[in-house]
């Protein structure tokens, strides 16, 4: 690998070093100076937490070879405050909590740093139009938004720079707007997440995934990869020590692929390596033989008999039902005055978090193996980890690293065996970081999800009686799927009271990537089939939708779907809020007048819309120069 | 991932030509790179050993514009940025700012240029249509010996297919050349799956040029990308127009004629679709964007009947 000699100037200060040619400026920064404010969220360009600014110019910093900033002044984020300073713009965020996880905040606060400074006069449209590089996962924009155009004021002078200060609390927090603590690490990039540490002696880890949706492993050839230079140890299943096997509620999964693969980016074999390149090209020489076997991607196929089985230990290919009954359907459907019946289906969806997956594991002095990664789940991944290592619950340790947006993705434990058993075999501390497309290939997603739904009403919208049955692809492992069901089938039919119902939610082993948690855990797939089955039915009953929520509504004394009785219940103030925020029109869905009063108003959003910074005057028209 | 034998950052463009002529097989040109690491990637190229990477970003011959004889030449270190922060560019090259707020974001048009845009010939290049509505040709130069020897290559030839170019082995584009369009409208349309960092499904570029009461289409100029492997200019749709008493009617009846050109493979019912209210809405919007008239429609949008 060809070395480059590179000068340049970081945050102020002159760096002259040799580095590797085909470097690009972000692994200079955070691997070769420790500046790990800048993040990588894709490596494509897509997502801007490495935003830094070369010769006064914004750019991502995962798109420019190192030698094309040799000779250039570089800003980070690092560099925009004295250590143990915010600028105003930080500030701003701090204050109106826009730095929520905080992994997208440092390219975020760099891009509005930018906006700022091409026009300090910029208006909304024009600062979403130069932030639009940036992606956050977390706060939906707003918060950001709002802190760009705080700045903007307190820069400008229009606005005081107390605004920016900590409110003091009156008699409550609640209803408070309070700065998060945990916020300035953020801002200002000190904060290290999993992939931002470094530790002595520490290897790379990379994971070499299955291309096959189903396939028996013949054999798995590592010698090869063992032999190469660099490399310090080589993993497969046969180096679990313990019980192999993971999970949430059954183990079905193995750390790595154990006799057969099931999806698509399952890991099979690991390479522990003095550096990234090593242990990437070690992948390549390691040999696995598979035998290819008819898959099954779609859950109703899987449920027929003779169909493909994943697991020996579920032939039936059901990874959980759960059935919910409640009165006599029967007698409900048979007293309706009008009986709707739809499906329903919803995607299959990644997290996306900006974070993706990362940690590091290594053995302590005194034969702890302690695991560092952004999980939401630390203890039971400790106990599981117990029993695959076969130690004793003591000498495993979990640390949690700060997450960088999880939203329950991080939730299902997924590489952490991976790298215990690396930590273990080589004695070194081991880090792995997930590229996004392999976090995109390989973590869990939510389940897709199909919904045959049935409600009886009577004429004034009352709910009788609803069969609600819900088919969710589970993937290849189990994950989360069974919590999942049980709680779509606890929200099933929505804040409703309803006499009588059957539920069915079944999770099924396909060959499709695994789903697990993700936020809503499953209510939300059913409260899509729930709500879409209200409006469907106020309009088939010419009823306000506001209507019919409230004659179903449940109310304190109300007896849940799983017969449990409410004594405090808010929907009848949610609907209030709701249906005033919203400037509904009362009527029936089809009912609406000539105009919409619902839209364009102070409190709705107007779609983004290029070009913001044309709308100070035709280019050069006014023969004036403008920022632009 | 990327990783090369050696990266060179000539300064001259003779030391370009001569290291690019030598550079071994499989070694890559680089200008802003920002089609060059997304490439190499996991479901793309993925891992990618290039014995040579020649960038051109340093290359003082390369940096610039000049305008010449009704033409402006850009040269091939021009960046997306350009057209929209250089007020001249911006006067000469009207479509240009539009195509480029739709291009990528701020930060990747700081770095992109229009050269590797050209030369990546992606069937759904940005660069392509407001290119060949600018009349845009390209300079490609090689050495024979010593001596750098130029040729030149109009973009509708330029591009062969999918990621194919007429690029010979040891040749560099060195500018690109534009028909000044001072006094025009500019325009440009796009649909993606996104607003912002997105390619396009399909695009339209157009300028308008109408007689000073507004009434006449002078010129018109339009072209469309993503709809087939190269760009398309509508000349059928221009000669319709030029000429022509300016009218909403006109211009619907002429957007119409689009939908016959679109050739792509995928989604064709779509993309006739799209390309019509394309057309008519670039058309408009170009009309919009000139400067000091104020156009004369001969009906209303209402009244208007295709
Ligand atoms: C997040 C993101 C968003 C994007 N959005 C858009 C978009 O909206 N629209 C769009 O069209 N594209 C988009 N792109 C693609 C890309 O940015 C453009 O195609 C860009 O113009 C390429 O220029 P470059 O200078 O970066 O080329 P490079 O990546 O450096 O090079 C591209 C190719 O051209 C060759 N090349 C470069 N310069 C020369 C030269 N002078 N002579 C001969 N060959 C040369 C290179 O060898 C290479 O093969 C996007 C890319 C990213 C990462």
């Amino acid at each position: 690998m060809s070395e480059l000699w590179v000068e340049l100037e970081i945050n102020n200060r002159k760096i002259a070093r040799k580095t590797q040619a085909h470097k690009r400026l972000l692994d200079f920064l955070r691997d070769d100076l420790h500046l790990t404010g800048s993040k990588e969220g894709c490596g494509a360009g897509e997502c801007g937490t490495c935003s830094v600014f070369v010769d006064g110019r914004l750019v991502k910093s995962c798109l420019m070879p190192v030698a094309k900033a040799s000779g250039c002044k570089v800003e980070t984020i690092e560099g925009l405050a004295a250590p143990g300073q915010l600028t105003t713009i930080q500030q701003a965020f701090h204050k109106t909590g826009a730095s929520q996880c905080g992994y997208c905040i440092p390219g975020m606060v760099m891009a509005a740093t930018s906006a700022l400074r091409q026009n300090p006069q910029a208006g909304i449209e024009e600062i979403k139009e130069r932030l639009g590089g940036n992606i956050c996962r977390c706060t939906g924009y707003t918060k950001i938004f709002e802190a760009v155009e705080l700045a903007r004021a307190v820069i400008a002078g229009d606005q005081s720079e107390d605004v920016l200060a900590e409110e003091p609390v009156g008699k409550s927090y609640i209803g408070h707007n309070q700065r998060r603590i945990d916020a300035p690490a953020r801002l200002s990039g000190r904060l290290k997440y999993a992939a931002d540490i470094r530790m002595t002696d520490m290897l790379q880890m990379q994971v070499l995934r299955s291309p096959h949706a189903h396939a028996r492993i013949v054999s798995i050839d590592t010698s090869e990869a063992e032999a190469m230079a660099g490399v310090a140890g080589v993993i497969t299943s046969e180096d679990v020590p313990g019980t192999d096997g993971f999970g949430v509620f059954v183990h079905d999964q193995p750390v790595m692929a154990r006799g057969k693969v099931r999806h698509v980016g399952e890991a099979v074999a690991a390479v522990a390596a003095e550096d990234l390149i090593t242990a990437r090209q070690a992948l390549a020489k390691i040999n696995v033989v598979y035998e290819e076997l008819p898959g099954v991607f779609d859950p109703e196929e899987a449920m027929q008999p003779g169909a493909v089985v994943l697991h020996d230990y579920a032939a039936d290919n059901i990874v959980k039902h759960i059935p919910l009954r409640k009165g006599d359907v029967a007698a409900g459907f048979a007293e309706a005055d009008i009986i709707l019946e739809e499906n329903f289906s919803t995607q299959q969806v990644e997290h996306a978090y900006l974070e993706p997956e990362a940690g590091i594991a290594y053995v302590d002095a005194d034969d702890v193996v302690v695991v560092i990664s952004p999980s939401q789940n630390i203890t039971h991944h400790r106990q599981m980890l117990s029993r695959i290592l076969d130690r004793p619950i003591n000498k495993v340790r979990c640390i949690m690293s700060p997450v960088g947006g999880g939203f329950g993705g991080k939730e299902d434990m997924l590489y952490q065996g991976m790298l215990a058993l690396a930590a273990m075999k080589t004695h070194r501390p081991v880090q792995l970081v997930f590229t996004r497309e392999e976090s995109i290939v390989a973590s869990a997603k939510r389940h897709p999800s199909r919904v045959r739904y049935k409600m009886g009403l009577k004429r004034n919208g009352q709910i009788l009686a609803i069969r609600f049955s819900m088919i969710s692809d589970g993937g290849a492992y189990g994950m989360s799927s069974e919590g999942v069901m049980r709680k779509a089938a606890i929200l099933s039919c929505g804040p409703y009271e309803v006499a009588n119902l059957c539920v069915d939610t079944t999770a099924v082993y396909t060959n499709n990537t695994p789903s697990g948690a993700f936020r809503t855990f499953g209510g939300m797939q059913a409260q899509f089939a729930t709500e879409s089955m209200m409006d469907i039915a106020a309009e088939a009953l010419e009823i306000d939708p506001f209507e019919i929520r409230r004659v179903n509504m449940m109310l304190p004394g109300s007896k849940t779907h799983t017969q449990q009785e409410l004594n405090s219940a808010s929907l009848d103030r949610v609907l209030e809020a709701a249906e005033a925020a919203s400037r509904w029109e009362t009527g029936a869905p089809h009912m609406r007048g000539a105009t919409r009063s619902d839209l364009g108003g102070a409190d709705t959003r107007a779609p983004c819309t290029l070009g913001a910074r044309f709308a100070g005057g035709r280019p050069g028209a006014d023969g004036k120069e403008r920022v632009w | 991932m990327l990783t090369c034998d050696n990266y060179h950052l000539p300064i001259t463009l003779q030391d370009a030509l001569v290291l690019w002529a030598a550079a071994p097989e499989g070694s890559r040109l680089v200008a802003g790179a920002t089609d060059l690491l997304p490439w190499a990637r996991e479901g793309r190229a993925g891992e990618v050993h290039i014995p040579a990477l020649v960038d051109l970003s340093r290359v003082a011959e390369l940096h610039g514009y000049t305008t010449a004889k009704g033409r402006v030449r850009l040269g091939a270190n021009t960046v997306w940025q350009a057209f929209l922060t250089d007020s001249a560019l911006r006067r000469l090259l009207p479509c240009m700012p539009h195509c480029s707020s739709w291009f990528a974001d701020d930060q990747i048009r700081e770095q992109a240029t229009l050269a590797g845009n050209l030369a990546n010939a992606s069937p759904v290049a940005d660069g392509t249509p407001p290119v060949a509505a600018l009349n845009g040709v390209l300079e490609l130069a090689h050495l024979e010996g010593d001596t750098i020897v130029a040729r030149t290559v109009a973009v509708s030839d330029f591009v062969l297919g999918p990621g194919r170019t007429v690029l010979e082995p040891g040749e560099i584009i060195t500018a690109v050349t534009l028909d000044s369009a001072s006094g025009y409208g500019g325009s440009f349309q796009k649909v993606g799956q996104r607003r912002s960092l997105v390619i396009s499904v399909a695009c339209c570029a157009a300028l308008v040029k109408t007689d000073n009461t507004g009434c006449v289409f002078e010129d018109v100029r339009l072209s469309l990308g993503g709809v087939g492997p190269r760009p398309i200019r509508l000349n059928r749709l221009e000669s319709a127009l030029r000429g022509e008493r300016i009218s909403h009617g006109l211009i619907d009846r002429a957007a119409h004629m689009a939908a016959a050109e679109v050739a792509s493979r995928s989604r064709q019912q779509y993309r006739r679709s799209v390309v019509v209210s394309f057309v008519g809405a670039a058309i408009r919007d170009a009309l919009a964007d000139q400067s000091d008239v104020v156009v004369n429609f001969q009906d209303t949008e209402e009244t208007a009947s295709v």
